[in-house]
């Protein structure tokens, strides 16, 4: 990134194309008025001009240089004033931050994926880096839980997925409507309908805490060790550069050492779901 | 003798002066009976206090501004001296040093102001109530990160030299010699030796600071309950504590952030969107500075976190004293 050095210095974006998602959730297109790429997992501090700025991870492709989609969740004081903007305005981006996805550590395996709500987000991104790489990755399995049908984001995601060579994806939500045919429970009860062979494979969850602490769990009972499986997690951030003291989790922080970890990695630090 | 410089009270003096043309000058001087950094004139050069325990302001105040706009040019101004340190605020600046210059990411405007300064730390000649840096490992004077450290003896000023570039600003002024008398060398032994007795004396039965980590997070529920009861959550202990660094950025107008000093005992510092708080109560955001200085801070860097000043003791309303806490724990 190339702001003269100065590490608190943005740079600016344009927003191209504003996606709604579902109710609370919107895609932000932006393009970067300078040279700005990222790896899967990692994330930007992105700001509304004199609001404020918030952790997001990219949820586009890093194999695309010139745009970036960021998806954003509506929660608060910052992402409501994102959720105001319309395509034409200008936002700020620091970053990329921290340690995303190892991929090329994926290669020769099963990766599968458990995500929740905007956990999707960064999730998107992995997939098309890991659809990248299909060559290199023995097959890819989604398992998604969101709260009811009209929460699901990326819609067509879903069916593009299903009908890529080596990609499985399945839908869970907490309460279904009349029209919805898929599963019913939380996330983790998709994991009982997926085959892997758990030994050459390893396991990505991203997803709001209550979401990662059981799934976490449950991918363990199911044979997983420590180390196969990775973690996304969510800290308050302020600097994103392992400076401002925000984000801390033990001796971690979140911002520079993460946010993706593994559970070996961060299993003894105190207060790691929340 | 070496390392050793000294120069005439007087001609240090007029030096000063002189220097003030193209330095700004910040030393210790007293009022009050409180002794502080001064921006210093003319005028004030005679009034600067040398080798006293310990400034109210932390040194840190000098790298890390309260507040500071990040996004401005990083204009670099006259170079600075800063004179009469004691070294428990010189060795805070190796943590700040350890996080801020990191190679990753350097924080320019930290990086400038350290380069523009020239720190002449000043040996402790006796201590006050809280002082307890020798339990931590820390000695009352200087032996790095300062560029020089000063002794006044009667009509003469001592230098030590800690740094080329101590040696290099020595260089520059025609009044300062090598010593001769090897009486120096004695005087600043026994200066030395009398203040590290008296701060053994002071802090009998205070565990070391290889001890706190394991007393820190061995510490049962009761006892942060018990010492966070008088706390406010005001931040007056971070914010004086010369390691202390957390802050936060404000965003404004044309994208600028303003860095601005922030504290792990404020309500919100860890609070994410949904309102998940791993520090919502009181005693869990007491206990955290503990955690961060004495256990975690030393996981990671290779700087003490503590350096055992105990300004925070002085500067707490509620009275809390951490070293109380810590010989409960011991
Ligand atoms: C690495 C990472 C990646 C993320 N990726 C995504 C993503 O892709 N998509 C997505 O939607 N979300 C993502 N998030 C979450 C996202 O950052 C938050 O949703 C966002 O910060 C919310 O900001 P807000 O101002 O709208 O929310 P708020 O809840 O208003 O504010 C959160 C921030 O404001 C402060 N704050 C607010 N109110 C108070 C108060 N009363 N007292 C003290 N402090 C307060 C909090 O300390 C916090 O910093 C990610 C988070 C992290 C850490
Ligand atoms: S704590 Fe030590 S170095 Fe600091 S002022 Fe007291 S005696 Fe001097
Ligand atoms: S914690 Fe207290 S004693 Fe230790 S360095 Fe900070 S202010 Fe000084
Ligand atoms: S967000 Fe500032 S240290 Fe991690």
């Amino acid at each position: 990134m190339n702001t003269d050095g100065n590490i608190y210095k943005p740079i600016k974006a344009k927003l191209t194309e504003v996606i709604e998602e579902s109710p609370l959730i919107k895609t932000f297109v932006l393009v970067p008025e300078k040279e700005f790429s990222f790896k899967t997992g990692q994330f930007i501090e992105l700001s509304v001009d004199s609001i404020g700025e918030a952790p997001f991870t990219p949820s586009s492709s890093p194999v695309i240089t010139d745009k970036l989609e960021v998806t954003v969740m509506k929660t608060g004081y910052v992402t409501e004033y994102m959720h105001e903007l319309k395509p034409g305005a200008y936002m700020g981006i620091r970053g990329p931050f921290g340690r995303g996805y190892p991929v090329e550590k994926f290669f020769g395996k099963e990766v599968l994926i458990l995500g929740g709500g905007c956990g999707l987000a960064p999730i998107r991104s992995l997939l098309y880096a890991l659809e990248h790489y299909k060559d290199k990755i023995l097959k890819v399995i989604l398992c998604y839980g969101s709260k009811t049908p009209s929460d699901c984001i990326y819609k067509p995601l879903f069916n593009r997925l299903n009908s890529i060579d080596k990609f499985e994806a399945y839908r869970t939500v907490d309460k279904a409507d009349e029209e919805w045919n898929e599963s019913v429970g939380v996330a983790t009860v998709l994991l009982d309908k997926v085959k892997v062979n758990i030994e050459n494979s390893v396991a990505v969850i991203c997803g709001p805490p209550i979401m990662m602490k059981f799934g976490t769990k449950r991918i363990l009972e199911m044979g997983y060790r420590d180390e196969q499986v990775y973690l996304s997690m969510e800290k308050n951030m302020s600097c994103g550069l392992g400076k401002c003291g925000h984000c801390m989790m033990g001796k971690y922080f979140v911002c520079k050492d993460g946010p993706v970890f593994t559970y070996n990695e961060i299993k003894d630090q105190p207060d790691i779901w929340n | 003798m070496q390392n050793l410089r000294c120069i005439n009270k007087e001609d240090w003096n007029s030096t000063l002066k002189r220097l003030l043309v193209s330095h700004l000058i910040y030393a210790t001087t007293e009022n009050n009976s409180h002794l502080d950094y001064e921006l210093i004139t003319e005028a004030d050069v005679n009034r600067i206090s040398y080798n006293r325990p310990k400034p109210v302001t932390p040194l840190k105040s000098f790298f890390l501004p309260v507040s500071e706009n990040v996004t401005a040019t990083n204009s670099h101004g006259k170079p600075r001296i800063i004179i009469g340190t004691p070294n428990c605020d010189t060795e805070g600046l190796g943590i700040l040093d350890e996080m801020y210059l990191d190679k990753d990411f350097k924080d320019i405007f930290y990086k400038s102001k350290r380069e523009n300064t020239i720190l002449i730390s000043a040996d402790c000649f006796g201590i006050l109530e809280h002082c307890h840096c020798l339990s931590y490992g820390i000695k009352p004077y200087s032996n790095g990160i300062a560029d020089l450290s000063i002794l006044e003896k009667g009509g003469m000023m001592i230098f030590r030299i800690l740094s080329t570039k101590g040696e290099q600003f020595l260089n520059t002024l025609t009044a300062v010699v090598i010593p001769e008398d090897k009486n120096i060398v004695e005087f600043i032994e026994e200066k030395h030796s009398s203040t590290e007795s008296l701060l053994k004396e002071a802090n009998k039965g205070l565990p070391d600071y290889k001890r706190t980590g394991s007393l820190v997070s061995e510490a049962k529920k009761e006892i942060w309950k018990k010492y966070s009861a008088k706390c406010v959550s005001c931040g007056a202990c971070a914010t004086i504590c010369p390691t202390c660094t957390c802050f936060l950025l404000i965003d404004k107008p044309g994208f600028e952030k303003i860095k601005q000093l922030d504290a792990c005992q404020y309500p919100g510092f860890e609070r994410v969107a949904g309102g998940e708080d791993g520090l919502a109560e009181l005693p869990q955001r007491f206990r955290n500075r503990y955690m961060c200085k004495y256990v975690w801070k030393p996981e990671r860097f290779n700087s003490v976190a503590c350096t055992g000043c105990g300004r925070c003791i002085e500067a707490c309303i509620g009275k809390i004293n951490k070293n109380e806490l810590f010989m409960e724990l011991a």
